[in-house]
């Protein structure tokens, strides 16, 4: 047996790919990855293997940039630039299903922890749960505003489940966070990150940022958001990656963690399932994956990654992930053999 | 360096020639230019009519600073390594394709040409917009003069009452003024900066517009009570001067978009970008022949598709309702509208998904005056790394811009004994997109 230390963080392996994978999906129990890639495909590959040779589906697929990729039993969900989410079946990699899902380009999709739910977020703003059986549209979701207060278009990036599968967060570019009902697509709860978001008034006249990556914690008390922080020069992604830690039914920001020493967007967040830490990965022209104590914020282990990351999918024990991002997948493990110590040596039950 | 008043025009066909024209056009004229009824009796005499006519045409030159991605506006890729994730969109124009980000002037295609094929090879923001605002690269000994400062003193009128070269940079990013050169002062940029409307144009507000009018008009019995007997050039360049000051005065409401009605307004919309588009319009209709807005700042190392994707909804909505506005009131056919930039975006596709600075293949437009709409010239690659077919220079797109503007890009400048050529030497036009 083995238990998460993210103070053993390493990195295994990495391989080159081509192109720029965005996302990914992992089968349980192995080292099998599909992931979503800018040549507008999906992809398998099994990371572990000694020389990993990606297989593309062949079949008529997306038509742009494949931003989303979810496993839902034996099929595959995939969302796109092109709008389109397609049902695959990820094992003779035919489609079987292709919807016309958004008017604009889909940014992420994600499952619910049991599998029956599809969700998908786009640049129209409107996030929408599906049926992962049928793909009907089970609910339309409509509060994030069609343009920034500067009146540009905005942009609706993230997307997350909480583990109970009861919650759904959704974030958008100028930092906008909404907590949905699941079962009944009301609004829960919204908050607000402004931080995320840097429109630049003077010097270059336009904005960056955005609310990039969100996650529950596993007793979905807690709900984190990951983006960039405040950039000077907005050419760049020069900012510092940006975690806030939200209290969300109380509407409470308890954590604001930002890092100046590895810069760039936090593309994904995952909480530990025993609530210790949190993984922060993403990037700029380089790429991190940094851990944080959730009760402090802060910085418990970090690497510098060896390309910018777009997702992560943990494996089953929570004490490792496979990185996907620009031109590489990396493989990481922080695992030990006996379970973390207390921070400190407890003192003799007399001496209290 | 000589004065403007020094520079001959080469042009031998000239029996009238443009400055006697001037000459006898200024005196005979008051008022505005619209309301200038010698320019009628003017029109009977063919080169007259001639003149007049190039001195109706403008420019409202788009700069779009820092470089904007050919591949997300004039020549998208989709489906190669290097197109991005936008797809490419019909136009009004058969077989003629642009970026998805670019919606609404795909339906106005018909008045704009593209050219795809620019090799400028400068890929640095100082060097690559002097040379893409001269049409030639910068030469130690003589400061160029830009195309407004030409446009200015080719299509300008001496007595005019409105500035003849204005240029609008309000973010400070890659900010340029823009240079008149060896054409002096005299074709220097209005320089706006900070605000849409210029400072030290309005009266003091301890004079009141009474008074204001009251001076002018003594000074200007005085003034011709003077010259009655004394007919002579320096006179006449003393009076134009206070007419053209006073002009410029009267000129501030041309910078206020609330003389528009709120159904105009409302087209050009909140932005700052499209709101400058509306004062270029109302200072070309008034008579002003150049006017630059440059929307910054394209330069997207970072974030590329976000960029443009905010950018080019940005220039999508700006540009289309300028073209649609000129055309309804009957301007388009004389007004140039020009898409410029210092140079494009590399093809590759950087970590921090961005497109980094590239003068090798990329792209501008041309729209209205002068121009063969919907046509496209020049080719580059399937992935957009080298120019294909059609190769051409900043020299070209100079010359070219210059004969859509009836204005003879051969015709020269004596700067001393030194004879300069409006577009650089040996460049030529691309008839291909000219009408």
């Amino acid at each position: 047996m083995s238990w998460s230390d993210p103070t053993k963080l390493k990195r295994v392996k990495d391989f080159g790919i081509s192109g720029i994978a965005f996302c990914v999906a992992r089968e349980p129990g192995s080292g099998k990855l599909f992931f979503g890639n800018s040549d507008f495909k999906v992809y398998e590959v099994d990371a572990l293997a000694e020389k990993p040779a990606p297989a593309a589906f062949e079949a008529e697929g997306h038509q742009s940039y494949v931003t989303g990729v979810v496993r839902s039993q034996k099929q595959l969900v995939s969302g796109s630039y092109d709008g389109n989410l397609i049902w695959w079946d990820s094992e003779s990699k035919k489609p079987t299903r292709t919807i016309k899902g958004h008017e604009r380009w889909i940014r992420r999709v994600t499952v619910s922890p049991d599998g029956n739910i599809v969700a998908s977020v786009a640049d129209d703003m409107v996030g929408k749960l599906w049926d992962a059986q049928s793909g009907e549209t089970m609910h339309t979701l409509k509060d994030h505003k069609e343009e920034t207060p500067e009146h540009f278009p905005s942009m609706l990036y993230a997307v997350a489940f909480s583990s109970d599968g009861k919650w759904l967060a959704t974030a958008d570019k100028v930092g906008h966070i909404v907590v949905w009902e699941v079962a009944s697509g009301k609004k829960a709860a919204e908050l607000e990150s402004p931080g995320m978001y840097t429109w630049d008034p003077r010097a270059r006249r336009h904005s960056i940022g955005g609310i990039r990556s969100v996650a529950f914690s596993h007793d979905s008390k807690l709900l984190a958001a990951g983006g960039i922080g405040q950039i000077g020069n907005i050419d760049h992604l020069g900012g510092p990656s940006r975690v806030e830690i939200f209290d969300w039914q109380k509407g409470e920001s308890l954590h604001t963690i930002e890092d100046n020493e590895l810069k760039g967007l936090v593309e994904q967040i995952e909480f530990d399932p025993a609530g210790n830490w949190l993984l922060a990965a993403g990037g700029d022209h380089g790429g991190f994956v940094s851990f944080y104590s959730v009760e402090t914020g802060k910085l418990i282990k970090q690497d510098k990654a060896p390309m910018h990351v777009h997702q992560l999918a943990m494996n089953d024990d929570s004490t490792g992930f496979f990185a996907v991002g620009h031109g590489k997948i990396a493989h990481y493990e922080f695992k030990s053999d006996s379970p973390p110590g207390p921070a400190e040596p407890p003192l003799p039950e007399d001496a209290a | 360096m000589g004065q403007p008043g020094s520079i001959f025009c080469g042009s031998a066909d000239h029996g009238l020639s443009r400055r006697g024209f001037l000459g006898a056009a200024s005196a005979a004229t008051a008022g505005t230019f619209a309301a200038d009824m010698t320019r009628l009796d003017g029109l009977k005499n063919p080169l007259l009519a001639g003149e007049v006519k190039r001195q109706q045409k403008s420019v409202i030159l788009l700069w779009l600073a820092g470089g904007a991605s050919q591949f997300e506006t004039w020549d998208p890729k989709p489906g190669r390594p290097t197109g991005g994730p936008y797809a490419k969109i019909k136009t009004n124009v058969n077989d003629v394709h642009i970026s998805e980000l670019l919606p609404k002037l795909a339906q106005r295609m018909n008045h704009t040409a593209i050219i795809r094929s620019l090799n400028t090879k400068i890929g640095d923001h100082g060097g690559g917009a002097s040379l893409m605002e001269t049409g030639r690269v910068s030469d130690p000994g003589l400061i160029y003069p830009d195309i407004g400062a030409i446009a200015a003193r080719e299509l300008g009128r001496r007595d005019s009452q409105v500035p003849d070269y204005v240029s609008m940079y309000t973010s400070t990013e890659g900010r340029r003024k823009g240079t008149s050169g060896f054409l002096g002062a005299r074709y220097a940029p209005m320089f706006l900066s900070d605000k849409q409307i210029p400072d030290n144009m309005h009266r003091l507000d301890a004079i009141s517009n009474d008074d204001h009018k009251d001076r002018a008009a003594l000074r200007d019995l005085l003034s011709k009570r003077f010259t009655q007997s004394r007919l002579s050039e320096k006179i006449n360049s003393h009076t134009t001067a206070y007419s053209r000051v006073h002009g410029l005065m009267s000129s501030e409401k041309l910078f206020d978009i609330e003389q528009e009605p709120e159904s105009v307004r409302a087209k050009y919309g909140p932005r700052q970008f499209a709101q400058q588009c509306l004062i270029a319009r109302r200072l070309v209709e008034a008579g002003t022949p150049f006017v630059k807005v440059a929307r910054a700042w394209w330069d997207s190392h970072g974030q590329n598709f976000e960029t443009h994707r905010e950018l080019c909804a940005d220039l999508d909505h700006a540009m289309s309702t300028l073209l649609d506005d000129l055309e309804e009131r009957g301007l388009l056919e004389n007004t140039l509208v020009v898409t410029l930039g210092e140079f494009g975006r590399t093809p590759g596709i950087n970590a921090s998904l961005g497109r980094d600075h590239f003068a090798n293949a990329w792209s501008c437009s041309l729209s209205g005056c002068g121009v063969r709409g919907g046509s496209v010239y020049g080719k580059t690659d399937p992935d957009g790394n080298t120019v294909a077919d059609g190769e051409v220079g900043a020299a070209q797109v100079f010359a070219t811009m210059l004969e859509a503007l009836g204005i003879d890009h051969e015709k020269e400048y004596m700067i001393g004994a030194r004879p300069i050529p409006l577009a650089d030497f040996g460049a030529k036009p691309i008839k291909e997109v000219l009408a």
